[in-house]
């Protein structure tokens, strides 16, 4: 259970694992800090995370995305990430990576394309921000590494699936 | 007729450089990449073609989606991309834009020779590495509150005029006089204002990098005597774009269009194509925060240039005026336009999304900053940092072949976690010293082996292709003599 940096042309791409949803999470922060910097010291105080977001998919890119916020905005590189996951009610059993339709598709329209129908296109309503994410990260200062920067989390390729021994996921992160 | 098979993609050979996947499956329209033989083999290499043909479902794409001669794998659209969308009837799509909106190069010329500053390397690159804030966590010439931010969005280089870090002429060399029009900070978040607060005026890392070169050949006198280039001329090349607000920009549409046009993006192949319907609400937010963006990354290129002229004056103790260091152009890599193109006979109102791509309108285009209209739009086409740079002109076939573009840079070959384990960045420094002449200084070596010239491809063979087709013609090349990196 862990972490792999993968190769891609331009970018950087983190393949993880984990026990459990909230370790793949974890690993996932852990394939981000290493593909920022090779050694963090021991220094920096811990900060409370919270993240909401309607799929698990979406509570995965709204994470790592968060991650990149505080960085940017406390000057403190996120590592030794930890966090607790609230799944919505009658969602905690897929097996099948079934969350990444979550909350995308209304199913009200075919027609997304004419612009009318934008306000309509999404099932908002109840399970709008219903996976929520609570944790807490040691920020070490920027200016005691020297850390390259990822931009952003990217959607592309993103994997996030439940196997028979515990879970995957693949990012890329845009460098 | 001559094809080229890509692991199960066959492509036709139109013409000399122009290859097309014919309309198939769900594809909306033909895909091409321009591009020689040698150059087409990098190309299939990664999943460019793939990414390619996957931005041609974009609803409203016109004509064909299109790969300039360095295209390789990027996130959703492929980097060096041309697509162009009806803009009544099609899409605006951020993931078609990227990540670092408005990224870019800019190239400011000086009347300085390599003569005189051959010895001085040294001191002028540590220097410059000193003046120009870098990596991550490394500040900016201005570090600001959110009120300041929006001002920059709102004005672009109009901002930095008023506040002494722009001459008028800058804002002449520059493409809608550094300011686009449509920007809008209120549609640009909290949360994106906030990471660009202390980032205006840096570089950042990866490959982003500003330059000290020497012009070695000009191929065109007449143009570039326009341009203001000759050879043994000193010249700097500056990279960066919208820093950590471009960044969190995209991102937060992303998230907007996955939430309200679910429908439409569920029937993309790749969800990093999210894209808004052109006329939704979301779209015009998006182009008004996009542009504003732009503005930001206009800005912070041109605060980089007050520095670096700054450090000119000190090392070479005369004004940066008596040094003439002039802005000769600014391109944009990564954009979104509303633009006019003529379609089958037709005036049509297209987006225009370039991403890893230059514009190049050529000689006569409305479009082209005044100073340059009757030779057409200096395009800068940065090479790796142990490689050639390219200054062209945009080239009339550009309108008819690529919506008015060329390519943007060499393109990457290698990965960065292949490139670490190839090269150590302190040697690539050495070499680059001992060989050639270049003097190096980065915030962390492991930048310098990811961004070593081996991992790029051939900058000559792109710029050839782009000339031989017309669509930006060769008008100078550089080679580096300091850089600095983050």
């Amino acid at each position: 259970m862990g972490f792999e940096l993968r190769a891609h042309t331009a970018d950087v791409a983190v393949f993880a694992t984990g026990e459990t949803l909230e370790d793949v999470f974890a690993s996932l922060a852990d394939g981000l800090a290493a593909a920022s910097c090779d050694a963090f010291p021991a220094e920096g105080e811990r900060f409370p995370l919270a993240v909401s977001a309607e799929s698990r998919e979406a509570l995965l890119f709204d994470f790592l995305d968060e991650l990149l916020f505080q960085r940017d905005v406390r000057l403190e590189f996120p590592i030794d990430v930890q966090v607790s996951i609230t799944i919505p009610e009658g969602r905690g059993d897929g097996v099948d990576g079934s969350a990444s339709e979550d909350g995308v598709d209304g199913g009200s329209s075919e027609d997304g394309v004419d612009g009318g129908s934008s306000e309509d296109g999404v099932d908002g309503g109840a399970d709008e921000d219903a996976w929520t994410l609570e944790g807490s990260a040691r920020g070490v200062p920027l200016d005691s590494v020297d850390a390259r920067e990822v931009k952003a989390v990217t959607y592309s390729e993103m994997r996030l699936e439940e196997r028979a021994s515990g879970w995957e996921a693949y990012v890329v992160f845009d460098v | 007729m001559a094809t080229f098979d890509a692991d199960g993609l066959t492509l036709e050979r139109i013409r000399e450089f122009v290859w097309e996947i014919p309309r198939q499956g769900e594809m909306g329209v033909p895909a091409r990449v321009l591009a020689s033989e040698a150059l087409l083999e990098q190309i299939a290499e990664d999943k460019t073609l793939e990414q390619l043909r996957n931005a041609t479902q974009l609803p409203g794409i016109t004509n064909y989606a299109v790969c300039m001669p360095d295209g390789h794998q990027g996130y959703g659209f492929p980097v060096g991309g041309v697509g162009a969308m009806d803009a009544e009837e099609g899409c605006l799509s951020p993931g078609a834009v990227g990540y670092d909106i408005n990224c870019g190069v800019r190239m400011v010329t000086t009347n300085l020779t390599y003569a005189d500053v051959r010895g001085r390397e040294e001191e002028l690159v540590d220097a410059l590495f000193e003046a120009i804030p870098s990596g991550l966590g490394g500040g900016g010439v201005v570090e600001t509150d959110v009120g300041t931010v929006e001002e920059i969005l709102a004005r672009g280089v109009d901002w930095a005029l008023e506040h002494g870090y722009a001459v008028a002429s800058d804002l002449r060399h520059c493409e809608d006089e550094g300011m686009r029009a449509g920007a809008d900070p209120s549609m640009v978040t909290q949360r994106a204002k906030e990471r660009g607060a202390t980032q205006i005026g840096s570089l950042g890392s990866g490959n982003h990098f500003l330059e000290v070169q020497r012009v070695t050949d000009v191929f065109d006198e007449t143009v570039g005597a326009a341009y203001g280039l000759s050879a043994d001329q000193i010249v700097i090349l500056i990279h960066t774009g919208s820093r950590g607000l471009g960044h969190q920009t995209c991102t937060d549409y992303l998230r907007k269009i996955e939430r309200e046009h679910g429908s439409l993006l569920a029937r993309l192949p790749d969800k990093e194509l999210a894209a808004a319907p052109a006329g939704s609400r979301l779209a015009d937010e998006y182009y008004g925060a996009m542009n504003a963006a732009i503005n930001f990354a206009w800005v912070n290129r041109q605060l980089l240039t007050h520095r670096t002229r700054e450090v000119f004056a000190d090392v070479f103790g005369r004004s940066w005026e008596t040094l003439e260091m002039d802005l000769l152009y600014d391109v944009a890599h990564n954009i979104a336009k509303r633009e006019t193109h003529t379609v089958d006979g037709e005036q049509r109102d297209l987006y225009v999304h370039r991403k890893g791509a230059t514009r190049a309108f050529p000689a006569g285009h409305p479009e082209v900053p005044r100073a340059y209209r009757e030779v057409g739009q200096p395009v800068i086409i940065p090479g790796s940092m142990g490689a050639g740079s390219y200054v062209l002109c945009g080239g009339a076939a550009s309108m008819d072949l690529t919506f008015g573009s060329t390519a943007h840079g060499a393109g990457r070959l290698m990965s960065r976690t292949q490139a670490k384990r190839d090269y150590w960045g302190e040697d690539v420094r050495d070499d680059l010293r001992e060989g050639q002449a270049i003097y190096v200084k980065a915030q962390s070596g492991a930048t310098v082996a990811e961004e070593a010239p081996g991992v790029y491809k051939d900058v000559d063979e792109v710029v050839r292709v782009s000339d031989a087709l017309g669509i930006g013609h060769r008008v100078a090349r550089t080679f580096p003599v300091c850089n600095i990196k983050g």
